[in-house]
């Protein structure tokens, strides 16, 4: 809209302060698929050699990659499945249904909501070491979906709040007791929030660090994140061709889902701002 | 089947939205609940289909005592204002979720559906979604739906309100034309008084929570109850004018102009003050109790025309007329009431 | 119970279940940890009673009595049934009873002691090898034994004649107590250590600067590509999104790269006759500006999303009426856009600023809170003292001690943050009353 302003300064502005983000994402790509020389920008020949760690056996003491990625995928899978869920089912309960400290429990949501969490890091620490889930994959899923559930109960809320009262009524006169009215009638209007939710706990859990770093560093249960600085760690050197191609390999599946997705995972900025 | 609402309260936190109010409703009529926004007449709607609980008093189907019968088993059918059909699904699959809820057969289902899409003229569209839809046709669905199950009683909450003029029209005629097909007993919500007349066998008037008035939609017109109804029913609508009893006759306040009482209501004591109601079409030049005043306002309704006339003391008398516009505005004329069809109202509204 | 109250119930389990677990017990628990001196050498489960050198040096610390530690370091032999047992089994029954018969109770103070007596024996081991390995067989020594319980600790003391004066009873116990214990001192300790005052000023520090970066520039990217064609916008809205959505460590290593002596910068520099260094960690200026980019270029999308669909919910005819009264482009932002961000900029600055107090990954991976501790958050600190530090001890007392001063604010800001919305019209009651 609004073509009677130039656009050219903006243009020129915005290049100029995206540009340390664009060339750290062109050469992100570039070095992993060129030999490069130290102290030259220039990118060299093509090759896949930076890639070998994908084929070559892991190094003694590492973690096998391709374990790290099943793991990763575990825990981002077992994350946005709980998620969806529990914040499917609970903000229908707090949007739609009477039952008894209704009030407490949204007024807890909202503190909830904006609580910082990551301070609770060291208790939940302990509290894994005493219930004996510390280094498991399903401990920290269980951690990282419960610190993404108020937010996700309050963006299903926001939804379910949109969805007219007069299809629920209609639900209840045609007979259909108030699961089937979720389940058949309600559920599919909030596919967008499902879908949004999704993706964004799914993105979330594949990106984060410090929780699996701390919570299950083991190789076992170990995910990319902590593969990856792992890697960064036990290197002397900052080979960062090495660290780009394992995080290349490693974000590529957020960028592809983020950029198939990207118009339905918008749809969860937005919930929070309502007031 | 009869309906019978007996001394229901509804209340909202502190608020009470309906006292006791008592409705009796008979088998295969169409009742008309009509007042203005806010008056109660959905709050009524939702305590029959049971959506509502109520605070006191009893909810009878015919003999059956359903007050505390939950929504589900009340066997009502209901159609709302914005129709509410499922958006996902399309007309068939709308139309029979009722039964599938009741786990009929798929060969009753079917049957069952293109019937019901017969009755309601919509046999065409089954494959659609509600978003492929007019606005007429959704509401036809809507009414499939409520109707597919066979209820004991049929809700409509302002069905025609999201229609243009003309689907509106249609409407009406077919609503009552399927009502009465099927037998069924329906209440219908609107505040539009012309709806109600022309689609109902009787019509309950409401006003804060209470009935003001049950009639059938002539008497209701012609012998209102309070100032109230009379204000509410007639379009255009009826012109009050305030004075005291001086004799068998009305003085209007601040003028020299009196008026004849109507001989028909109760005599009223002297001295005292009363609202005399006119209806436009009581208010011509050949009548002969002749009123002077101003025409202050002109709308020219294609078959008829309607005037404004400003008395002296500032009271505005409404007149219909269905010649052409004739006068201009700012002309003075002398018409006449028709004193044996005005209506008269003690001070807190009742009727004489 | 009505059915509708069940199902809501039911509905609200897994939730009520998981937050209860992971939530409200660990804020809780961050309460309780932090009046105990948790560490890794008290493990977190109960204790037991051991002498052991650590113990011996903080007795010594203590100024317990030197006669009393002596004898907790010494090594006594005590010729006892368990030991002539062995004997029986390693050197026959001989041995066994003629030792039994001359020295059975008696206490040795050193192997040199026993070793002699026993050569005074007839059936003695012939090699001085084997006389050393049956005196041992009799060797008695707190020191390094486990007592499970206190009383068998006192036993164990009573068992080697090691005699204790009044009251050295309960200091010895304290001090053989392995486990953690109750204390108030992780507070005094916070209040008295300078890095505590450290930690708490850089934490302002950071918070106002990234703030300000994330709120200026979410602003300044939502204004400048809603003023751009919508195929332009998307393009840079992506650009500043995906560090949102980026793996942590990798988005913090490409900062690396793009900052550190072998990378991009210094390299581009070096032509204009700048040394290569590292930019990132060079100075303390250069890691501040460092950690403020990098959490900025994150944090500035939020603001931009937020911003920008505020931005989009201005009616068109609004702008096109403040251009038609010649309104120039600085105007417009000036006098109809900023004035509708005015609540999703509160919006986000209070919730960032609460996730900003207690954020620490990317300052983590990037500076390690460095140099020095220059860069050290209260986040970091806490989770560094607890849960991540080189010495090896994990204090998780001390460090949760510090995350409830977190877990305090976050709490009191949570209600503020409650105050924002519209808590009566969201409680509304729902309307099917079942
Ligand atoms: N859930 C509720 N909580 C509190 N008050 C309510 C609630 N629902 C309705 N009311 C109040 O009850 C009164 C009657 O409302 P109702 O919806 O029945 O009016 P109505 O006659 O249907 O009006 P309209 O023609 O505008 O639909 C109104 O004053 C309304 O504010
Ligand atoms: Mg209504």
């Amino acid at each position: 809209m609004t073509k009677n302003f130039k656009t050219l300064p903006v243009y020129i502005l915005l290049s100029v302060l995206s540009l340390p983000l664009v060339i750290m994402y062109a050469y992100l790509v570039i070095d992993t698929f060129t030999v490069t020389t130290p102290g030259s920008l220039v990118p060299g020949p093509f090759t896949l050699h930076n890639w070998r760690f994908l084929w070559e056996p892991a190094k003694p003491g590492q973690a096998s990659i391709w374990a790290a990625t099943l793991n990763t995928f575990l825990f981002a899978g077992g994350t946005m499945l709980i998620v969806l869920m529990t914040s499917a089912t609970a903000g229908y309960a707090l949007s739609r249904l009477r039952m008894p400290m209704r009030s407490f429990m949204l007024a807890g949501l909202i503190m909830l909501h904006a609580f910082p969490t990551v301070t609770l890091i060291i208790s939940v620490f302990l509290i894994l070491q005493i219930i004996g889930l510390y280094d498991t994959l399903i401990g920290v899923i269980l951690v990282r979906a419960a610190l993404d559930l108020p937010l996700g109960v309050w963006i299903m809320k926001g939804f379910y709040d949109n969805v007219p009262w007069e299809i629920e009524m209609a639900g209840v006169q045609d007979g259909a007791s108030r699961f089937t009215v979720w389940w058949r009638l309600i559920l599919p209007q909030i596919q967008p929030g499902l879908a949004a939710l999704g993706i964004f706990s799914f993105l979330q859990a594949w990106s984060e660090f410090i929780l699996p770093q701390v919570l299950a560093p083991g190789a076992n249960a170990q995910v990319l994140s902590v593969y990856m600085q792992a890697v960064v760690k036990s290197e002397t050197q900052m080979d960062f061709t090495l660290f780009k191609t394992i995080g290349l390999f490693y974000t590529l599946p957020v960028v592809v889902i983020y950029l198939i997705f990207n118009k339905k995972l918008m749809n969860i900025y937005g919930g929070g701002t309502k007031g | 089947m009869r309906i019978l609402i007996d001394n229901f309260t509804k209340t909202f936190g502190t608020t009470t939205v309906i006292r006791d109010m008592t409705l009796d409703i008979e088998s295969g009529e169409m009742l008309a609940l009509l007042g203005p926004s806010g008056c109660g007449k959905s709050t009524t709607l939702f305590a029959v289909c049971g959506i509502h609980r109520m605070n006191g008093g009893r909810l009878l189907f015919g003999d059956r005592d359903v007050t505390t019968v939950s929504s589900q088993d009340r066997n009502v059918g209901v159609v709302f204002q914005n129709y509410a059909l499922y958006p996902h699904m399309n007309v068939f699959e709308n139309i029979s979720f009722p039964l599938k809820i009741r786990k009929e057969s798929k060969a009753d289902i079917d049957a069952k559906v293109r019937e019901m899409a017969k009755l309601v003229h919509i046999e065409d569209l089954m494959e659609r979604k509600p978003a492929q839809l007019s606005g007429g046709q959704q509401q036809r669905v809507a009414l499939a739906r409520a109707l597919i199950r066979k209820p004991d009683v049929l809700l409509l909450d302002e069905p025609l309100a999201n229609l243009d003029a003309k689907l509106r029209l249609e409407m009406r005629s077919e609503i009552r034309r399927i009502q009465q097909e099927t037998g069924i007993t329906a209440i219908l919500v609107t505040h539009d008084q012309v709806e109600a007349m022309s689609m109902c066998d009787r019509i309950a008037i409401m006003n804060k929570g209470q009935i003001v008035q049950l009639s059938s939609p002539s008497e209701m017109y012609n012998e209102p109850a309070s100032a109230f109804v009379a204000g509410f029913m007639g379009n255009p609508p009826i012109s009050f004018l305030d004075g005291t009893v001086e004799g068998s006759s009305l003085r209007l306040d601040q003028s020299s102009i009196v008026l004849p009482l109507p001989e028909s209501s109760r005599p009223a004591s002297p001295a005292s003050r009363v609202k005399l109601g006119v209806r436009p079409e009581y208010f011509q030049p050949e009548n002969p109790d002749k009123v002077e005043g101003k025409i202050s306002f002109i709308e020219i309704q294609g078959r008829e025309t309607l005037y404004d006339v400003t008395l002296e003391n500032g009271a505005v008398l409404r007149s219909i007329q269905s010649s052409g516009p004739l006068h201009k505005l700012g002309d003075t004329v002398r018409w006449g009431v028709d004193h044996s069809r005005v209506l008269a109202f003690d001070e807190s509204g009742a009727r004489l | 119970m009505r059915r509708s109250h069940l199902l809501g119930l039911g509905f609200m389990t897994p939730a009520i279940l998981l937050t209860l677990a992971l939530f409200i017990i660990p804020v809780v628990l961050t309460g309780v940890f932090s009046f105990t001196n948790m560490s890794t050498s008290t493990g977190i489960t109960g204790g037991a009673y051991e002498i052991n050198p650590r113990s011996i040096r903080l007795m010594k610390d203590a100024g317990l009595r030197e006669g009393l530690i002596g004898d907790l370091e010494e090594n006594l032999y005590k010729i006892d049934a368990a030991g002539l047992a062995q004997v029986e089994k390693d050197f026959g029954k001989k041995l066994a009873e003629e030792m039994k018969g001359a020295y059975d109770g008696q206490t040795f103070k050193d192997r040199r002691e026993l070793v002699r007596a026993i050569k005074d024996l007839k059936s003695r081991p012939r090699s001085s090898r084997d006389l050393n390995k049956a005196a041992d067989l009799f060797q008695k020594s707190i020191l390094n034994v486990r007592y499970d319980d206190e009383s068998a600790f006192l036993n164990g003391l009573g068992n080697l004649g090691i005699t204790l004066q009044d009251g050295e009873q309960a200091e010895l116990t304290r001090f053989a107590y392995t486990g953690w214990v109750w204390t108030t001192e992780n507070f005094s300790n916070m209040a008295a250590m300078p890095s505590t005052y450290r930690a708490a000023f850089n934490t302002v520090l950071y918070i106002a600067f990234t703030l300000t970066f994330n709120i200026v520039f979410g602003v300044f990217l939502a204004v400048a590509t809603f003023y751009l064609p919508s195929a332009a916008a998307s393009t840079f809205r992506t650009i500043w999104f995906l560090p949102r959505i980026l793996p942590h460590v990798l988005y913090v290593i490409l900062w690396k790269w793009f900052t550190w002596d072998t990378g991009f910068l210094s390299q581009v520099l070096e032509p204009f006759g700048v040394a290569p260094r590292n930019w990132m960690m060079d100075t303390e200026i250069n890691a501040w500006v460092s950690i403020v980019l990098i959490n900025g270029f994150v944090g500035a999308s939020l603001g931009m999303i937020l911003f920008s669909s505020a931005i989009k919910a201005i009616p068109s005819s609004m702008l096109y009426a403040s251009e038609v009264d010649g309104a120039s482009r600085l105007q417009q932002v000036r006098y109809i856009i900023l004035p509708q961000l005015r609540w999703p900029i509160m919006f986000t600055s209070i919730y960032q600023t609460l996730s900003l107090l207690t954020s620490f990954d990317y300052i983590y991976l990037a500076t390690d809170g460095g140099p020095g501790s220059s860069t050290t958050v209260w986040a970091l600190y806490a989770f560094k003292t607890a849960l991540n530090n080189y010495g090896g001890n994990l204090q998780y007392g001390f460090g949760a001690a510090l995350a409830l001063v977190l877990v305090g604010i976050g709490i009191l800001a949570s209600v503020l943050y409650l105050r924002l919305f519209d808590f009566k019209s969201m409680n509304a009651a729902p309307r099917i009353e079942q």
